[in-house]
């Protein structure tokens, strides 16, 4: 005290130190929640076949979801920060928090800024809950529905679901014949480990061998313990921070109380019953029944129950364009393999404006198309090929060209420009 | 003898240099005396409780189209409770922190505008003390802005709405006495969070002696915290913001409740009530008081 009393600005030093201490443990407290934790070394293989045979008979956690992809900010609502809407979750940022219990059981929550989309599967019950429109939505699915989709689900990811054709013996040859189908286009390894959600993981990176991809990489973060998928993370050659990751920012694997999974609706709520879009979603298209509800166009039959189970990732060897590319696009050619892959593709004549979306008629009809957005906010370009627009984003190019063709992929607009230059002439859609 | 001399100024400080021996609560209680006692800050109250009342009767008669919005001011006609829910939420962004701003306008740079600084001070107690005293009623002063919301919104809601099981934001019920626990956690969640800015005001209070230029500072301060919370491309600040996660009280209403904002929340307050704090006190204790 009597050095404040002799020299009082020495008390400034106590507040500055405060702050001192908190920066310095949150720092500490950051680099070891991201410390590369020691573990013993995995091969690519091995930790692929971990994936496989990972058993997980419950989990409830945090997943937080970030999009970077590069699309102009257009005013799709909610797609700020903190929406509860479905739909909303191809922009920013959004949290998510997921239970399961074993196959039959399993709730999905989006959380918004005071509002809450809920997915609950209880047995042969699918609820799913809007808080904003206080509409709950009840499905009926085959008891056994799922079980095994949903097993594959959190114990594998789709790369290697998809690629081991045909059917694999072992989840060992399955990893082999996994990475043999990879390595010409895509360059495997695990270089290390790394921390998601204060549990040590090893990390497996997927590599582009193609010079011209915009993915630099895709880095799936594989729980050491359990070899659940903790977090995926796409890298693009253009930002120095995820375009695309989903993952664990907190995770419990015990069992979750029952309670979690029985929803009744609350009074005064709209309850609906719908006509099961899920029944034939058991395909990889995503395909979407005629009794979805509005909330989410398109999406839900695909809706993570982890990250390892994510929509495909866009660019990825069999998944070549993103998701929501036309369904109605007539004949679409396909240049360029792997990573590399450009699909060009005559549009509808009708409206373009909705073409480009799987399930037009499912979004609100309230509210501007941000596919229009989109398009205004596309750069004119042109070429040999003619002329169009190009919408740069950061891990896919689109180039919309002013005679109604549509060329996409994973890559830069001159290799875009090249196919389109390469690639049939327009016709008229017949 | 000089508060006593002025006693419509410092009713309740006289007695204190009659008795300034031991711990005692005196000084709190006349800090709390002269809060209450202050005019202006009756009508602040009053307008505070207002907002859920007129909310509520607005709702009351024009509740026909109870889907519209999503947020908790469409849940009102459910549940009585979600009327003082929804006035917390109006209130929060503005009127309350408004409230802290006052309060902590008059803390310090009041006093030394008024000239009672240096009668306080002649009170035989710590700059110290004097300063977690005022800190102690600011903090105060921030669960009875909460309280005038949460009671007359809570009592009107239910008069109006009735009271029973409350839905919540995930699609379940919780029963009646579980709904009340959840609002009583979120009366001490806003509490901590306008605490905090009372800290902020309290500090900035020492910087001057004018008891307005303080509270438009802090009003200041909040909205500047509003403003770079809404730019996205500052998202690596917004964790850091004081008013980042005061909304983070409905997650409350979630079942189960979501603790990983509210957490964030209650650590940042907590940083800013201490750091700010303790800038208050090496202004204070250092602090020539002339006026």
């Amino acid at each position: 005290m009597s050095l404040f009393a002799r020299r009082p600005w020495t008390r400034w030093a106590v507040p500055a130190s405060a702050l001192a201490l908190v920066a310095a443990g949150t720092v500490a407290a950051s680099t070891s929640a991201t410390a590369d934790p020691t573990l013993p070394e995995r091969t690519p293989a091995q930790l692929l076949v971990d994936i496989q045979s990972a058993k997980v008979t419950g989990l409830s956690g945090t997943v937080v979801q970030t999009a970077d992809l590069g699309l102009p900010s257009i005013s799709i609502p909610g797609a700020k920060k903190g929406s509860a809407d479905l739909s909303s979750t191809i922009m920013g940022t959004h949290t998510w928090r997921v239970w399961y219990a074993g196959d039959t059981k399993a709730r999905l929550a989006l959380l918004g800024q005071g509002s809450e989309s809920d997915i609950i599967r209880n047995g042969t019950d699918v609820w799913m809950w809007s808080s904003t429109t206080k509409t709950a939505t009840h499905y009926t699915v085959p008891a056994n529905f799922g079980p095994k989709k949903d097993a594959g689900a959190i114990t594998a990811p789709r790369i290697a679901e998809g690629l081991a054709t045909p059917l694999p013996s072992s989840p060992q040859d399955a990893a082999d014949k996994a990475l043999a189908l990879l390595d010409p286009s895509t360059e495997v390894t695990a270089p290390g480990t790394t921390t998601v959600a204060g549990r040590a993981a090893y990390q497996l990176v997927l590599t582009p061998r193609a010079k011209e991809s915009l993915v630099a990489s895709v880095r799936i973060a594989v729980d050491a313990e359990t070899k659940v998928p903790l977090r995926v993370q796409v890298m693009s050659t253009r930002i120095a921070t995820p375009a695309f990751e989903v993952g664990f920012s907190a995770v419990d694997f015990g069992t979750p109380d029952d309670h979690t999974f029985t929803f009744t609706p609350p009074p005064g709520t709209t309850v609906e019953e719908g006509t099961s879009p899920l029944a034939g979603a058991g395909d990889k298209s995503g395909a979407v029944g005629k009794g979805v509800n509005p909330m989410v166009p398109g999406e839900n039959p695909r809706l993570p129950a982890t990250p390892g189970s994510q929509p495909p990732v866009p660019g990825m060897p069999g998944v070549p364009a993103m998701p929501g590319v036309p369904a109605g696009l007539a004949m679409p050619s396909i240049s360029g393999t792997g990573w590399a892959t450009v699909i060009v593709a005559t549009m509808p004549k009708s409206s373009p404006s909705t073409s480009t979306d799987a399930a037009p008629d499912a979004r609100p009809a309230a509210g501007p198309n941000p596919l229009e957005i989109i398009q205004g906010a596309m750069t004119p370009v042109s070429g040999s090929w003619g002329s169009g627009r190009v919408l740069e984003g950061t891990i896919f190019t689109a180039i919309i060209t002013d005679d109604g063709r549509m060329a996409i992929g994973a890559v830069g607009s001159d290799t875009l420009q090249g196919a389109l230059a390469a690639g049939p002439i327009a016709r008229p859609a017949e | 003898m000089s508060a006593a001399d002025a006693p419509t100024v410092r009713p309740g400080v006289a007695p204190l240099h009659r008795a300034p021996r031991g711990i005692s609560t005196r000084l709190f209680r006349s800090e709390l005396a002269l809060i209450g006692g202050r005019r202006r800050n009756q009508m602040g109250l009053l307008v505070l409780a207002a907002i859920p009342i007129i909310m509520a009767i607005a709702t009351k008669m024009t509740a026909t189209d109870r889907r519209r919005g999503g947020d908790l001011l469409s849940s009102m006609t459910s549940n009585g409770l979600f009327v003082p829910l929804a006035a917390l939420l109006v209130e929060m962004t503005m009127f309350l922190p408004l409230a802290i701003a006052m309060l902590s306008g008059d803390a310090i740079a009041g006093e030394a505008n008024i000239g009672t600084l240096r009668y306080l001070l002649t009170v035989p107690v710590s700059r110290t003390r004097l300063l977690l005293v005022k800190y102690a009623s600011l903090c105060f002063g921030a669960l009875w802005g909460v309280l005038t919301v949460a009671v007359p919104g809570a009592i009107i809601g239910i008069a109006l709405f009735g009271f029973g099981d409350m839905p919540t934001l995930s699609g379940t019920t919780l029963s009646g006495g579980a709904a009340i626990g959840r609002f009583a956690l979120v009366i001490v969640y806003l509490t901590t969070c306008l605490a905090a800015l009372a800290a902020v005001g309290l500090f900035i209070s020492t910087l001057t002696e004018q008891p307005i230029a303080a509270a438009v500072a802090v009003m200041i301060f909040v909205i500047v915290s509003w403003i770079l919370d809404g730019v996205p491309q500052l998202d690596w600040l917004h964790d850091w913001l004081l008013v980042d996660r005061w909304l983070a009280f409905q997650d409350f209403l979630r079942d189960p409740i979501a603790w990983h904002d509210i957490s964030q929340g209650l650590f940042v307050n907590g940083l800013y009530a201490v750091v700010f704090w303790l800038l208050a006190w090496a202004r204070f204790a250092g602090k020539d008081v002339t006026s």
